[in-house]
Order: C-alpha cells, then sequence, then structure tokens
C-alpha cells in the first residue's frame, strides 16, 4: 500500500462519555428503529431479546449510601483485533461477519450465515444476537420498516453494523454531488445522532479533524476487555475510578489501567 | 423385461447414483438456500423515495423539533433535528413516534358504546350525538354540569376547549396538573407577577436539585440531558438530594440522600445557615433593597430549623448542611431546583417556595446560571365568545373543582379534587364530560376513587388517539389524529425557557380519525346559535392560520418561536421585590410539609414512585421498544418488581426475585423484589407507567400502576396534590 | 426366517424377541426425531439455548461423540500402522461405533444450526482460518473414510457376500486397509485438534483461551490425544456393554488388555500434559488477563473445583494408573471402574471447554450464565444414542463383527 492511500484507510470507532450518558435508552430504541430490529410481547428475558445496542448498569458494589452506579452502552465493539483479526470475525466458518480493512466496520451478512452461532460464542461483549424466532411486526407495524435494512429471517445472527448503510446513504450523496469525501457529520450511526446527551461521539479514528481522534486520548478513556487482545474500537470515558476499572478485568491487588 | 425384486433393487441403485451426479441435487440445494433467504413471511420493506420532514414532537409537554424520515408515504423513522436551536433534541420517547403511529391500539374509527361493545360509527354521527345530547342538557338548565378534562392548557387546542365551554356555559374547564402549576404559584406570590421560571442549568456552576429528575424526564428531557452535558463539559457541579440513587443522582457529582418528604426542611436549613454565616453578603446584594419579608423570615428559619433539627428531620449529617450552604453561596452562579422526579404531581407548595428562598438568597434570578422569570407566551388573541343568557348565566356558577375560591384561592383547576367532589354528592355533579390529551384514569393517584367517580359520570366523550384506559370508559371516542398527522401549535414551558413550535402533519391520516380541534368546532356549528357564533373558523387550521399570523415566519422557517422578550413583568407589583413572606403567603401558614399518609405502626416502609426515562407515565404510554429497554429487574413477564435496601429486605426475609405482598392504606399488590444499595433503608420504590389495563398486548398486564397503590393528599397551602409516596407494609409469599 | 441373512455359525436370538427390542429403541429414537422436527420446523427456539450460550448440549454432545469415537481410528492405526495385529478382532466394533459416533455428530450440528439447509456454506463459502470450517472438512471426509473401512465388513453379511462383485470388492479393500486406516488417521489428528482449537482459539474467552504454544500445538495435542485415550475405552466399554446383552464372551481378554494398557498409557500421559496446560494457563494465562483460576470456580450455583478435580485426578490419574498397572487391568472391578472414568472425564472434559466457556462472565459486570438443556434438547441427543444401538443391534446379528466369536461361543 502506497503512503498516499494509506490516508485513505478509515477506522470508524466511538468514544462514549459515560458520566454523561444518563441510561435513558434513546440509543437503544434510535437503533432499534434505524435497523428493523424486531419486538416481541415479552422482552423481559434479556437473553432472548435483540438489542444491538445494550445499555448496561454497573454497579460499584458498595452498601448505601456509598453505592454507585453507571450505565454503560455496549454497541458492538467492531474490534480490530490484531490487524483484522476479531474474535469472530476469525471464526466464523463461512465469512458470513468480515472485517472491512477500509473502514473498520464489522459486517455480517444474514443471508450467508447459516446460524452456527461460532461468533456468539467468540465474543466476549455478548454483542451478538441469534434470531431464535421468526421476526413478526404486528399488522400495520411493518410500514415503519426502513428498507436501507433488510429484515432478519430466523436461524441467523445479527448484530451492530455502526449503520454501515448510513455511511452508504452518505457516500451516495455526496457522489451526487460531485464529492469525493464525506463530513464528519455526514455519517454518524442512529445511536450517536439519537443521543440527547451527546454521550456518544462517532467518527474516522484516523481522522485528526474528527473529535473522536481528539477524545480517544484523553487518560480517563478506556475500552473494554483490552487485556484479551480483542482490540475494539468503542472507546469510553468516565472520571470515576471505578468505572474505568469496571471495563477490564484485573487482579485483586493490581491497579487499574492508567 | 420383467421387473423383480433384484433388478427392482439394481434399477434404483442405478437411479440413486445417476441422480447424484446428474445437477438435479446440486440445483435442489442452492434452491432452497435462496428460499430460505427469501422467506416468504419475512417482510420486505417497501422501498420509495426518501424525504425528510421537520416538526415538532408532542408526546411530551416537552415539545422538541425533531425530522422524520419518509419513504414515499411511510413515517420509518424519527430523528433529532439538525439545528442549534435548543429545543431541537429527541428522547426515548419522541423515537418511538413511528411505532406509536402505526401502533395496534390506535382507535382507527370513531367508536361508540352500545351495551358495553364498542360500534362503529362516523365522525358525523358521532358530531351530532354529542351535540343532541348537550342541547338536552342546556334545555334543562344544566350547562354547567358539562365538565373538560385537557391535558394542557397552554396553546390553542386547549383554547378551543375552554372557549367552547365558556360559549356553552360552563366554568368547569380543567387541566392535568404538574409541576409547572406550583412554579407558577412559587413564582406569582414570591416575586409579584404572574411569570414563569426559567433555570438556566447549561450556565450554573452549582446546581443543587431537591429531588428534581434532571435526567428522568423533567422538563424537556431532551434540553434537561443537553444542559447536564454543558454542565459536565464545563466541570461544574450538580448535587443531587433524594432519598433514591436515580440516574439524575448516579450522573450528580454528589447524591445526599434525604428522609423523603424532609426536603423543604433541608432547605430551610441552609437558609438557616447561609443567614447565620451572613453567607448572603457575599452576594454583593443589599438584601434590605431587594427584598421583602425577610426579617420575619430570619426570625421562622432561626427559630425553627436549628442545624441541629434539621440534621435530625432530614437524616442529613450537619456538617453536609453546613458543607452544602456554603458551597452554594459561594458558587459564581448556583441555582437550587425544585419538583420531584419528571414533576407529573404539583407537590408541596410551602416545599418548593423553601427551596426557592436559596434562589433568592443567593440573589440568582434573572442572571446567567440562575432563575430567569419569564412570561408565558400570550399570542391567542381571540375575540371573547360571544355567550347568550344560560351561558352567560351559568358561567359564573362555582366550579366544581373549588379552585380559585376560599381555602383554594391560589389554584386555577383542580383536578385532584374533582374524584372526591363527584363520589361525594348522590347524583354526579357532572353529567357531560370531555376528556382530550389526558389519561386521568390511568395517571391519576388513588385509582379506586377515579374509577368510581368515572362510572358515576353518565356520560363521556374521549379524543384519545389511543385505546387508554380513560377511553376505555367513554361512551363515545372521537379519535384525534397522530400528532405525526396533524397541525398544532405545541407550548413549552416546563422550567425550561418557554417556545411556541408548530407541529405539521407528516403523512396524512392513516384512519378515520378527526383533529380534536375540528372535533369541537364540529360539535359546537352543530349546536348553532351563540355556540356556533362563538367559533368563526371554517376548521381549525384557518384558526391556527389566523393566530398564529403575525409569528408566520418564524415558525415557517424554524418550526419555533421563543418568547426572548425576557421578563417579564416579575417585581413589578406592590413592593417590586422578592418577598420571603407577604399578606398572601402568610394565609398558607404555617409552613407544613406533606408527610405520606398511613400508620407508622402499621406500615413501617415508605413506599415513593421513581420516573424513568424508559417508561412513559403520562398520557403517551411506552411503545413497543421502549417496553424492550426495560431491565429485568424492573419486569419480568408480567411481574413488577420494587426496589428495597439488602438491610430492609433482610428484615422481611426477602432475597432477590422473592415475590412479595405490598400492602399500602390504598391497596395490595403482589411484585417482586429487586435488592438495590442505592435506595435508603425502610424506603421502598416502584417505577410510574406501569401496569396499564388499556392499550395492546405489548404493554397490557405488565406489572402494577402505581396509582392504585398511592392516595392523594391535599396540600393545605395549595390545594393541589403533593402526595410523593405512601406508607407500606411487605409481607414474603 | 432371517437366518439366511444371519452369519455362519453363530447363534442369534429370534426374530420375535429381536423385533420386540428394536421396537423398544424406535419409541426412544422416534421422541428424537420429534424433537428434531419441531426444532427444524419450529426454531430454535425450542431449545434452552439463549444468546449466552450459543453453544450449549449439542455441541458438549458432538465434541464427546468424536472423542469417544476416536477408537476407530486410534484402533486402526494400531493395528494397521503400528501393527498390533491382535486388535484385528476388536477393530470391526470400534469401526462400527465410529460410525455411528460419526453420523452422529453430523445429525446432532444439522439440528444444531440455525439454518440448515444452509449447512452447505461451510464449504462453498469456506473461511480456512476457521477451526469450525477445518473440523467440518476433516469429519466429512473422514466420515467417508469410515464408512469405507465399515463396507467391507457390511459386504461379508453371508447374502451380500455370495455377489461375487461384492466378495471381490471386499476382499481387495481388506488389501488396501491400511492406506485407510493411515489416512483415517492422519484426519483424525487434524479434525480431533481442530475440535479442541474450537475452544482454544477464542482469544474473547479466558476459560477456553490457549496462548502460544499452549494453543497449537498443545491443545490439539490434548484433544486428539484424549479422543486416542478415552476412544479405545469406549469400544471396550461398548464391548463390554454388547457382551452382558448378549450374555456372551465376544473378545478375547487379552485383546481387551493389550488396548486398554494402551489407553492407559495414553491416558496417563494426556493428563500430565493437560496439568501442565492447566498450570501454565492458570499461573501466567490469566493472570495477564486479570483473572485468576479460582474465578472462573466460584460465585456460581454449579461450576466450583470440584469439576476440576473430577475431570483431572478422579478421572484423569486414577483410571490411567489402573489401565497401566497390570494388577488392576486384571481386577475386573477396578478394569470397569477405570474405563468409566476415563470415558466420563473426556466427557467432563468436553463439557467445561463447551459450557463452562459460556457460562463464566467475560466482562466484570455480567454474572454467571446458567443454563439447562429444554427437552427437545435432551431427546435430540438422546436420538443418537437410540440410534447407535438399532445401529449395533443390526450390525451385530447380520454381521460378523467378533471374528473371535465363533471360537468363544461354539454352537453344539
Amino acid at each position: 500500500m502506497s503512503k498516499g492511500s494509506k490516508h485513505k484507510v478509515k477506522k470508524f470507532g466511538m468514544v462514549i462519555d459515560l458520566d454523561k450518558c444518563t441510561g435513558c435508552g434513546a440509543c437503544m430504541v434510535a437503533c432499534m428503529s434505524e435497523n428493523n430490529v424486531p419486538f416481541k410481547e415479552n422482552e423481559s428475558k434479556k437473553l432472548d431479546s435483540i438489542t444491538w445496542m445494550r445499555v448496561y448498569k454497573l454497579e460499584n458494589g458498595k452498601s448505601f449510601p456509598e453505592a454507585d452506579i453507571c450505565f454503560l452502552p455496549r454497541p458492538c465493539m467492531h474490534c480490530e483485533g490484531d490487524r483484522g483479526h476479531a474474535p469472530c470475525v476469525s471464526v466464523c466458518p463461512a465469512i458470513a461477519t468480515d472485517y472491512d480493512h477500509n473502514t473498520g466496520i464489522v459486517s455480517q451478512i444474514y443471508t450467508r450465515c447459516f446460524g452456527c452461532r461460532y461468533c456468539m460464542a467468540a465474543c466476549p461483549y455478548h454483542a451478538r444476537y441469534f434470531n431464535w424466532r421468526d421476526p413478526v411486526w404486528p399488522e400495520g407495524m411493518e410500514k415503519f420498516l426502513n428498507p436501507n435494512v433488510s429484515p432478519r429471517m430466523r436461524g441467523v445472527v445479527e448484530k451492530c453494523s455502526f449503520c454501515h448503510h448510513r455511511y452508504q446513504l452518505a457516500l451516495d450523496k455526496a457522489y451526487a454531488e460531485g464529492r469525493d469525501k464525506i463530513e464528519e457529520d455526514e455519517y454518524q450511526t442512529a445511536c450517536a445522532h439519537a443521543c440527547p446527551a451527546n454521550a456518544i461521539t462517532f467518527g474516522d479514528l484516523n481522522n485528526k479533524k474528527h473529535s473522536v481522534y481528539r477524545l480517544k486520548k484523553n487518560p480517563n478513556t478506556f475500552r473494554l476487555l483490552e487485556r484479551l487482545g480483542t482490540n475494539p474500537k468503542v472507546y469510553y470515558h468516565s472520571s470515576r475510578e471505578w468505572v474505568r476499572r469496571a471495563g477490564d478485568n484485573y487482579l485483586k491487588h493490581e491497579a487499574a489501567k492508567a | 423385461m420383467k421387473i423383480d425384486r433384484r433388478n427392482f433393487l439394481s434399477l434404483g441403485a442405478g437411479a440413486t447414483a445417476g441422480l447424484a451426479f446428474s445437477p438435479l441435487p446440486w440445483k435442489l440445494m442452492d434452491d432452497s438456500s435462496i428460499w430460505t433467504q427469501n422467506w416468504p413471511w419475512a417482510p420486505v420493506p417497501t422501498d420509495g423515495e426518501a424525504s425528510y420532514v421537520d416538526t415538532v414532537c408532542s408526546l411530551c409537554s416537552g415539545g422538541c423539533g425533531i425530522t422524520i424520515r419518509k419513504i414515499g408515504d411511510r413515517v420509518v423513522k424519527a430523528e433529532k433535528k439538525d439545528s442549534d436551536n435548543a429545543n431541537s433534541g429527541i428522547c426515548i420517547l419522541g423515537l418511538s413516534s413511528p411505532q406509536l403511529l402505526y401502533s395496534p391500539s390506535r382507535i382507527k374509527t370513531p367508536l361508540k358504546k352500545v351495551e358495553d361493545k364498542w360500534v362503529k360509527i362516523s365522525v358525523k354521527q358521532a358530531v351530532a350525538e354529542i351535540a343532541e345530547k348537550l342541547k338536552g342538557l342546556r334545555k334543562d338548565k344544566l350547562s354547567h354540569t358539562l365538565a373538560c378534562i385537557s391535558g394542557s392548557s397552554a396553546g390553542t387546542v386547549p383554547a378551543l376547549f375552554e372557549r367552547f365551554l365558556t360559549a356553552y356555559g360552563s366554568p368547569n374547564f380543567i387541566t392535568v396538573p404538574s409541576v409547572k402549576d406550583i412554579y407558577k404559584l412559587v413564582f406569582s406570590l414570591t416575586c409579584g407577577a404572574s411569570c414563569i421560571p426559567a433555570f438556566d442549568i447549561a450556565n450554573s456552576d452549582f446546581v443543587v436539585s431537591f429531588g428534581t429528575g434532571l435526567l428522568d424526564g423533567w422538563g424537556n428531557p431532551a434540553a434537561a440531558f443537553k444542559a447536564h452535558s454543558i454542565l459536565k463539559d464545563n466541570k461544574k457541579q450538580l448535587i443531587q438530594i433524594e432519598p433514591r440513587l436515580s440516574n439524575t443522582a448516579a450522573k450528580a457529582d454528589k447524591w445526599l440522600p434525604i428522609i423523603p418528604g424532609t426536603e423543604g426542611v433541608l432547605a430551610l436549613g441552609m437558609a438557616n445557615v447561609i443567614i447565620g454565616k451572613q453567607l448572603y453578603f457575599n452576594k454583593n446584594v443589599l438584601f434590605d433593597s431587594v427584598t421583602e419579608g425577610f426579617e420575619e423570615f430570619k426570625a421562622l428559619v432561626e427559630k425553627d430549623y436549628s442545624l441541629e433539627a434539621v440534621s435530625n428531620i432530614t437524616g442529613i449529617k450537619q456538617e453536609d448542611i453546613t458543607a452544602l450552604a456554603e458551597d452554594f453561596m459561594k458558587a459564581q452562579s448556583p441555582v437550587a431546583l425544585f419538583g420531584r422526579g419528571e414533576g407529573s404531581t404539583p407537590g408541596s407548595l410551602h416545599e418548593m417556595m423553601a427551596v426557592n428562598f436559596l434562589n433568592a438568597l443567593a440573589g440568582n434570578f434573572n442572571k446567567t446560571g440562575g432563575v430567569y422569570l419569564l412570561s408565558e407566551p400570550d399570542y391567542i388573541n381571540w375575540t371573547h365568545p360571544v355567550l347568550d343568557d344560560a351561558a352567560y348565566y351559568n358561567i359564573n356558577a362555582k366550579r366544581l373543582d373549588g379552585a380559585g375560591e376560599g381555602k383554594y384561592f391560589l389554584a386555577k383547576h383542580l383536578l385532584n379534587r374533582l374524584p372526591e367532589v363527584v363520589n361525594s354528592s348522590k347524583t354526579s355533579p357532572i353529567n357531560f364530560l370531555f376528556v382530550t390529551d389526558s389519561n386521568p384514569f390511568y395517571t391519576m393517584a388513588d385509582t379506586k376513587l377515579v374509577e368510581e367517580a368515572f362510572k358515576k359520570i353518565p356520560f363521556i366523550v374521549s379524543f384519545s388517539s389511543y385505546m387508554d384506559e380513560t377511553a376505555s370508559m367513554a361512551d363515545i371516542i372521537l379519535p384525534n389524529h397522530f400528532f405525526l398527522e396533524r397541525y398544532q401549535d405545541i407550548v413549552t414551558t416546563c422550567g425550561l425557557k418557554p417556545a411556541v413550535g408548530l407541529s405539521k402533519p407528516v403523512v396524512n391520516p392513516i384512519f378515520n380519525t378527526i383533529h380534536s380541534g375540528d372535533a369541537i368546532i364540529s360539535i359546537a356549528k352543530a349546536l348553532g346559535g351563540t355556540i356556533a357564533e362563538s367559533f368563526p373558523w371554517d376548521n381549525y387550521e384557518t384558526c391556527l392560520q389566523e393566530t398564529l399570523e403575525a409569528k408566520k415566519d418564524v415558525m415557517d422557517k424554524e418550526l419555533f418561536w421563543i418568547d426572548e422578550s425576557g421578563v417579564s413583568n416579575a417585581f413589578a407589583d406592590s413592593s417590586g421585590k422578592f418577598e420571603f413572606i407577604n399578606d398572601k403567603t402568610r394565609q398558607t401558614k404555617p409552613y407544613i410539609f406533606v408527610d405520606a399518609q398511613g400508620e407508622k405502626k402499621k406500615y413501617p416502609l415508605t413506599l415513593i414512585r421513581f420516573d424513568s426515562m424508559r417508561i412513559a407515565s403520562g398520557y403517551t404510554a411506552n411503545s413497543p421498544f421502549m417496553t424492550k429497554t426495560v431491565a429485568d429487574t424492573v419486569i419480568k413477564e408480567n411481574d413488577i418488581f420494587i426496589e428495597i435496601n439488602p438491610k430492609t429486605a433482610a428484615e422481611y426475609n426477602l432475597a432477590e426475585r422473592s415475590k412479595a405482598l405490598l400492602t399500602t392504606p390504598k391497596g395490595k399488590a403482589q411484585v417482586r423484589v429487586h435488592l438495590y444499595e442505592g435506595i435508603m433503608p425502610g424506603i421502598i420504590s416502584m417505577p410510574s407507567g406501569l401496569g396499564h389495563t388499556g392499550y395492546d398486548s405489548y404493554l397490557t398486564g405488565k406489572g402494577i400502576n402505581i396509582n392504585e397503590l398511592i392516595g392523594q393528599i391535599e396540600d393545605p397551602a395549595s390545594g393541589f396534590d403533593a402526595a410523593w409516596g405512601i406508607r407500606a407494609v411487605l409481607a414474603r409469599v | 426366517m432371517d437366518s439366511a441373512l444371519i452369519p455362519e455359525g453363530v447363534k442369534r436370538c429370534s426374530l420375535g424377541r429381536f423385533s420386540v427390542w428394536i421396537l423398544a429403541l424406535t419409541a426412544i429414537l422416534l421422541w428424537g426425531v420429534i424433537a428434531m422436527l419441531l426444532c427444524w420446523f419450529k426454531g430454535l427456539n425450542q431449545t434452552n439455548m439463549n444468546d449466552a450460550y450459543g453453544f450449549a448440549l449439542w455441541i458438549w454432545a458432538d465434541l464427546a461423540v468424536i472423542a469417544l469415537g476416536g477408537g476407530a481410528f486410534f484402533t486402526g492405526f494400531l493395528k494397521y500402522i503400528v501393527g498390533k495385529d491382535e486388535l484385528k478382532n476388536i477393530i470391526n466394533y470400534a469401526v462400527i461405533i465410529g460410525v455411528i459416533c460419526y453420523t452422529s455428530a453430523l445429525l446432532l450440528l444439522a439440528i444444531d444450526v440455525g439454518q440448515p439447509l444452509r449447512s452447505w456454506f461451510i464449504f462453498w463459502h469456506a473461511n480456512v482460518h476457521s477451526m469450525l470450517t477445518e473440523v467440518a472438512f476433516c469429519l466429512s471426509c473422514y466420515l467417508v473414510v469410515l464408512i469405507i473401512e465399515f463396507l467391507p465388513l457390511l459386504f461379508e453379511n453371508p447374502k451380500l457376500d455370495k455377489k461375487p462383485f461384492l466378495r471381490h470388492l471386499s476382499h481387495n479393500m481388506h488389501e488396501i486397509m491400511a492406506v485407510f486406516a493411515a489416512t483415517g488417521a492422519f484426519l483424525s489428528f487434524f479434525h480431533q485438534g481442530s475440535l479442541g482449537g474450537v475452544a482454544g482459539v477464542l482469544f474473547g474467552r479466558p476459560f477456553a483461551f490457549r496462548e502460544g504454544v499452549f494453543i497449537w500445538p498443545w491443545t490439539f495435542f490434548l484433544f486428539t490425544w484424549s479422543a486416542a485415550a478415552c476412544g479405545p475405552c469406549f469400544t471396550i466399554l461398548i464391548t463390554r456393554l454388547t457382551e452382558k446383552v448378549t450374555n456372551k464372551k465376544l473378545v478375547k481378554d487379552n485383546v481387551v488388555d493389550l488396548l486398554a494398557k494402551i489407553s492407559g498409557w495414553m491416558l496417563g500421559t494426556y493428563i500430565i500434559a493437560k496439568i501442565f496446560d492447566t498450570w501454565y494457563w492458570a499461573a501466567y494465562t490469566l493472570p495477564k488477563q486479570g483473572f485468576s483460576l479460582i474465578d472462573f470456580y466460584s460465585n456460581n450455583p454449579f461450576y466450583g473445583i470440584w469439576i476440576l478435580v473430577a475431570e483431572i485426578v478422579i478421572c484423569g490419574i486414577i483410571p490411567a494408573a489402573i489401565l497401566i498397572s497390570s494388577g488392576g487391568r486384571k481386577n475386573k472391578r477396578l478394569f470397569m471402574t477405570a474405563i468409566i472414568l476415563a470415558v466420563i472425564g473426556v466427557c467432563i472434559n468436553r463439557w467445561v471447554m463447551v459450557l463452562q466457556t459460556m457460562a463464566a462472565p467475560v466482562m466484570t459486570f455480567e454474572g454467571w450464565f446458567m443454563y439447562y438443556p429444554s427437552w427437545q434438547e435432551v431427546a435430540t441427543t438422546i436420538l443418537p444414542v437410540a440410534y447407535g444401538a438399532i445401529f449395533i443391534s443390526f450390525a451385530y446379528r447380520y454381521l460378523p463383527i467378533f471374528p473371535q466369536e465363533r471360537e468363544l461361543n461354539p454352537i453344539d
């Protein structure tokens, strides 16, 4: 790869400010609405509830009144692993999930996936979801389905795509307008765009002009399970030490990453 | 050839082998896979041209500017409108609007109840039947027995309803109360003029919130979130005072758990510290010149609100109270927030006033980062309705809820008094009830009492878009368009800068529904006479166009018209100063902070409600997507969880997920237990917004409506409902 | 009635009795078939699997039967490659058990995938980096080898043997069986190892993940070695069970003793390697990722340190010691205990590598995930057992599986 073309390689990622995240769930609904995520009458069985974006509630484990909680939105981390070897990508036997080296997005091809769920076993973030049943939209509700994202059939795995179709739409628009580049705000994931607290910042981690480039360098920034070598592209920021520590596993007397 | 067993087998084997080497199996294999990729029962969204339409969301009182993404004539997505405007934003509820638009619980056509069954009728027929009934009532000189419960008092649609009642001859236009009513009261009483507050949270450097759910649905949630994020960016402080580690408390720099109901005591205790240490001098304010009644106030707090007493009552350490008071006064632009949770219950007037005294001591009125006192948007300048004699006579009849008179002299509407008034009379004093833009049967405390009252009212007309609890009790339903199908002016006055927005139709009405504005105009026209004369507009749209004529340009371009005229006429009347104590407030004395209902001995625990962004608890109910986001420690299958401190749970022999019977003086419910270290021992909390009996299978029957367990407590000072909880007891099942 | 089909010189029970036995097994089989059809037509919501348990009972059963079916390749390897000729007296049965195990594994996989009609994508769109692809290819190839190894035996059925073509084919195949045995052993080394890799390469799952040499070749080696050690034990176990059911001695003690002795040594060496692996994992790999050993054996209602002790000591060291010592092998009761323990041991190993891997939390704010299978999962897992029993029953009745049967059970 020549040096010139190297600059064109994008690495989309997120920085989520946990000091700002209020746990309101807007990102979850924005995601479900954008991506035609199915819903059922009973969604209280959380291990059978498709939420590409899931907001976890972390507790500091202390007693009243020292108790503290923190919300942590968890999309797919779009792990880069070692040069694109995301935990899930290398295990998929049918190349139904792939790491795009031009964008850093881990894709999922629903029509290719045959439902072996090896990728789910591989993902430590539980970011992958299986369609245990046929999705059903009550009569009339199929009207709000987004034509840019195909609804999934039963028996396949699905997950957050960083709203890849929105990237395509932005590129198409730029192309139509005779531009070869898109601006930072032209491609935003549904969750980042919706977040009422502006807690989610999305952009190209390689691009110095993008906010994420600066934000990820904050010393209070961490990633989930970095020690496993997953090399995720979603960064978190928290001013609370216990939250940063909760981002990874540490031995009892070990200090958390500075 | 003779076919015997032998060559039959050979033939079979040969055929099998032949087929295996033919393209057939491979073709079948491929085709079957292609079939699985295009299962006929999996929906394929129809494609079409994409377009974006801006409108204003009216699903809560926030009134956010949003953008709707359409494909052809379908709404596929609601998004935040990209704009610098403070009112452009979206929350989880607004994001749900496509689902709510196409919801199976939408009422698809006007309905009439015949022998307890719904019969479809036409709009025309519904209007005619309503007019017929109302004519009869008027003939019997009972026009004042028509009442209307409206979700809001601001904007043209509520104004049309109110106008209808006036022209018809009834004073009984009642709005659903909220903390906004108390805000108006607090400032009107102490600042000498009718004004509403706008808390400048984003620019403050020290926000003390007395249980205000800044991040739990208060005000305009999207704007409140934004303000909070700016606080965080600027590294400014937020202190949250409440018994439960709410989402707001969790984000705060400090959470001070307090015994619920004693927030006003804490505020007065802080005032005592501030006055005792003369910290208000730091503010460089010549106190006497801008305040009135200070000496009397000083004497009061010194006498009854010593540090020790306040600490004992509130459960907060003396040094914490002192530190909080000092930090508050040390800050450049501190602000004290009041109104519990999302603000759906008005609350105790004295408590709110007590907190607001802190704002007065900090001298932060009409200052950046403080409290702006603004006038309410006032743009509806219609001519007075025409009244005939019958109307003129009855319009001056006493209001059923007693508001504006005697001990209720401060209140304008008192919906909370209605059930009792209806239930205590032999026959219902209301013969005919309009319910618009609200679901009072569900949202009012003490469900049993409310149900009794609603059952007693002979005729109810609901204008609801959904088969909600109140609509289910109606006799005729004239379903309103969903907000994405209609024009409407949306007035936002919820603790942030007031604004008027214009909701515009994004799609044609998908069902046989009618705009409530049009419905009331049609009913007026059907009644004829002066009533019809009072409604000179052909339809709602012309009425709205006329009303907004002056602001048309702004609204067409921006969606919003923000009233920046500032103050307002605050401090314009009488003394021209902030009045700690004046003649009016003296009438409401002594300071009483409302306690929870129930005997402590019989009910040793206290149940409080908590509001969550993920559960809509007002007129609009949860979308399936929203319910999907609710944690399994809040709802599991249909069971609701109460939060309880593990210590308290141990006393009742309750473990995580155990089933328990929750009893309050108002009712009983089976619940499950979720152990939570973020709640004060002795307190249990339950989310509001669950336990619906109306709507669809995605919501019906999930959990308990907390209003079934909580009663009303009339605030002695204002008459509003001031209940913040109720005493309770748990028993293991 | 079916006497023409029964091999010469051996005695079989009456057709009536046989039919009753088969019918009973068929009933169980049908139960499994119903569950299987439910899974195919209604989808995998029929199981208790969930988004935390993408892999569950079936994948364990797959790994377990493939390990237990390892008797086929290893016995073949010993007989044809190493030259332990006595083993010809048990190799037929080992092959049959292998065929059953491997077909069962494929059947379970076909139920387990969400889109069975697309399962051929694993070959068509193969990802060479995936362990599962490697497993699928080797498994399928090896199954073909197993069937080839089985065919000559099938052709020895008296009725089929009468056809000259089949007799010649059978004879010629016997001649070159060493080639197939070698191929089988080669393929098995691969897919048994790859199955170890299935969990071992999951670097997002610290319970299963092994680093550096401990993934390749160590984990691969461990899986192949344990299958080679415990597969023959399973062959012995089924042989003894068959003897019990038929009430006949079918294989001479010296044959079983030889196989068991080799198994004992295999198991012994395997367990040493396994202990070394566990030690390195606990002492070096885990701490680097912020875990300590006890994290994976505490704070949950099931997975205690007992399971590690059970796998390594009770079902590893103890049976190895018994099988290595000739005294242990001579003591019938001890011998059978050792054989059963070894079989259980390899099953526990496969269980923890699949299910405990899924159960253990990785993110600090998640807890252990517990799971129990639904009846549909249990029924479909028992299905292969019933199918295997039926297969064996027919094979035993109509094929000369045991060369020593006539000698050991002369007909008067």
